[in-house]
């Protein structure tokens, strides 16, 4: 019985790993040779494709660019999700119920239905094809301002207080007494927005139109597209994209499923 | 008091600017459009009432894209639905291996769509190992590969969506099944209760809130699909969705006025379907 279990779920992770093993394998055989089954466990390895990708130039802006966009927007959530949750929690202000519910509305809202409008404000504000475009609608996230709410209400307002009896001000508190705090939400803010930004290909798409601000999805998708496609190139770009969140995955593998369950129990 | 308000509303202004300048302002600004034959690069336009979504009802290239959005929402949600279940009953209790195993499921669902799409589009074509894998399983596949015919072009895209997101769905039924108390199951064990009695009287009617909840973002995802189209076929081969229709005429052609009137179209089915699953989720 025993035994028949682990042979199922080995042939489900087999299933499930295997197009990102296939894919990890194509970057590495030279441009010659098909990526066939018999290929797959041949001896041809070569980092050729990687060391042209970075020689072309364009692939290595793209990753410049989605990995400065994904820290902007990364510290831009953690300082602003944790002001906002913060405010949630523990403030009394005109209209907070509404601006809450303006939350919940948007972590429902489908997306598509503001990619038009928003591409022509973006223009006609005239931050189309420029960081500004990829970074300002998305320094505040809905999931953040909600987790870090969630955070706040379970922590004891005892801290505060004493602090504030000891005469701190608003902002000390803020920084210095509940932000420390909250640290492990934070934690989980950040690594997930930094993967949702990394992967990120809707908006990007829209909101750009040059090599210059393009993000890796972006710059991969419009890759190919020529008339026969560059296989070995065009994995060794994917892997690039993969590597760095494989990574994340691998370090903070806790933080992450811990952020997916919190979020959906709740509800 | 009065300092603690303004403090308040400070701290939320990120927030507040924000839902106002990115997400109020679109909403009714796309509301607008799709009553006017606004188009990108022409400097008048005029006022056109319901017209557009009238047209939508004749515009068989819309009403073909929304009957494949309507095939990928209602095919490859109960699949990725049952699948993902599946999966998180084999983890559910404790064994050696565990984590590796539910890392592996997760993996698919934390890489880049584009990515995924970049891959399926090698595997599912002439000579992909998926192409060869059906030829060997003795099933004669379209000539040119999966993605490059009429008939198996969707479907092939649905497939690969299940594969790429049952673990995620997994994560979340897994949750589920943690928060049923164990003492159900013990009450149960005393009462002498067989493996699948306790199946179906405990764990599947405990797991509904999460099974509805998770249906309810599928469907909300699934209407939307448009980077696999994207990436994989532009459209072609009987493979359009309601969104990459709203991207072609928007964003290819800049007819914004009847492409707003397609996404406020689809904008309401989605709410229509997540307001009965709502319905359905407070009864339960």
């Amino acid at each position: 019985m025993r035994a028949v279990k682990y042979i199922i779920l080995s042939i489900i992770l087999l299933i499930m790993i295997f197009p990102l093993l296939w894919m990890f394998r194509i970057s590495l055989l030279p441009a010659n040779i098909e990526g066939t089954l018999a290929n797959f466990f041949s001896s041809y390895f070569t980092l050729i494709s990687y060391l042209d990708l970075f020689h072309s130039g364009n692939m290595l802006i793209y990753l410049f660019n989605s990995f400065f966009v994904g820290l902007v927007v990364t510290l831009g959530n953690i300082l602003f999700c944790f002001m906002v949750g913060y405010a949630f929690s523990r403030h009394a202000f005109i209209g907070k119920s509404f601006w809450f519910y303006s939350v919940i509305f948007v972590l429902m809202l489908p997306a598509h239905i503001v990619i038009l409008p928003l591409y022509l404000l973006i223009y006609k504000a005239g931050m189309y094809d420029t960081y500004w475009a990829l970074i300002l609608p998305f320094l505040v996230n809905p999931i953040g301002i909600f987790l870090v709410k969630q955070y706040v209400d379970s922590l004891p307002r005892s801290m505060e207080e004493a602090a504030r009896i000891d005469g701190a001000g608003e902002m000390t508190i803020l920084l210095r007494v509940v932000m420390p705090l909250c640290k492990p939400a934070l934690a989980v803010l950040a690594i997930q927005s930094f993967m949702t930004n990394w992967n990120s290909f809707l908006f990007p798409l829209i909101l750009t139109g040059s090599k210059s601000v393009r993000t890796l999805p972006v710059g991969l998708a419009l890759y190919q597209g020529h008339q026969a496609i560059d296989w070995p190139h065009l994995m060794a770009g994917s892997s690039l994209a993969v590597i760095p969140i494989l990574v994340v995955f691998l370090l903070c593998q806790k933080h992450i499923i811990s952020g997916i369950t919190a979020g959906a129990i709740k509800q | 008091m009065r300092v603690r308000q303004t403090a308040g509303v400070l701290l939320a202004s990120p927030w507040i600017l924000t839902f106002l300048a990115f997400w109020l302002f679109p909403l009714i600004y796309s509301l607008f459009l799709s009553l006017t034959d606004y188009r990108l690069l022409q400097p008048t336009y005029s006022w056109v009432g319901f017209q557009n979504f009238i047209n939508l009802f004749s515009d068989t290239i819309f009403l073909n894209s929304l009957k494949n959005t309507f095939i990928f929402v209602f095919g490859a949600i109960p699949v990725t639905t049952i699948i993902s279940l599946i999966m998180a009953l084999l983890l559910d209790k404790s064994f050696r291996g565990r984590t590796l195993f539910r890392s592996g499921f997760f993996m698919p669902s934390i890489t880049s769509m584009v990515v995924i799409a970049l891959i399926f589009t090698n595997l599912y074509s002439r000579g992909g190992y998926i192409f060869l894998l059906a030829q060997m399983a003795g099933f004669s596949p379209p000539g040119n590969g999966f993605l490059l015919s009429n008939k198996t072009a969707l479907l092939s895209i649905m497939a690969m969506d299940v594969w790429m997101s049952v673990g995620y769905y997994m994560l979340l039924f897994l949750a589920g099944l943690k928060s049923i108390p164990i003492e159900l199951y013990e009450a149960a064990d005393v009462a002498g209760a067989g493996r699948w009695r306790k199946f179906y009287s405990i764990t599947l009617p405990l797991l509904k809130p999460v099974t509805l909840f998770i249906i309810v973002i599928n469907t909300i995802k699934s209407f939307q699909v448009f980077i696999e189209i994207f990436v994989m076929t532009q459209g072609k081969y009987n493979s359009s969705s309601a969104v990459y229709f709203i991207y072609e005429l928007g964003l290819n052609r800049f007819e914004f006025g009847y492409a707003s009137a397609a996404a406020y179209l689809l904008f309401m089915i989605i709410a229509i379907f997540s307001f009965i699953q709502f319905k359905l989720m407070k009864q339960g």
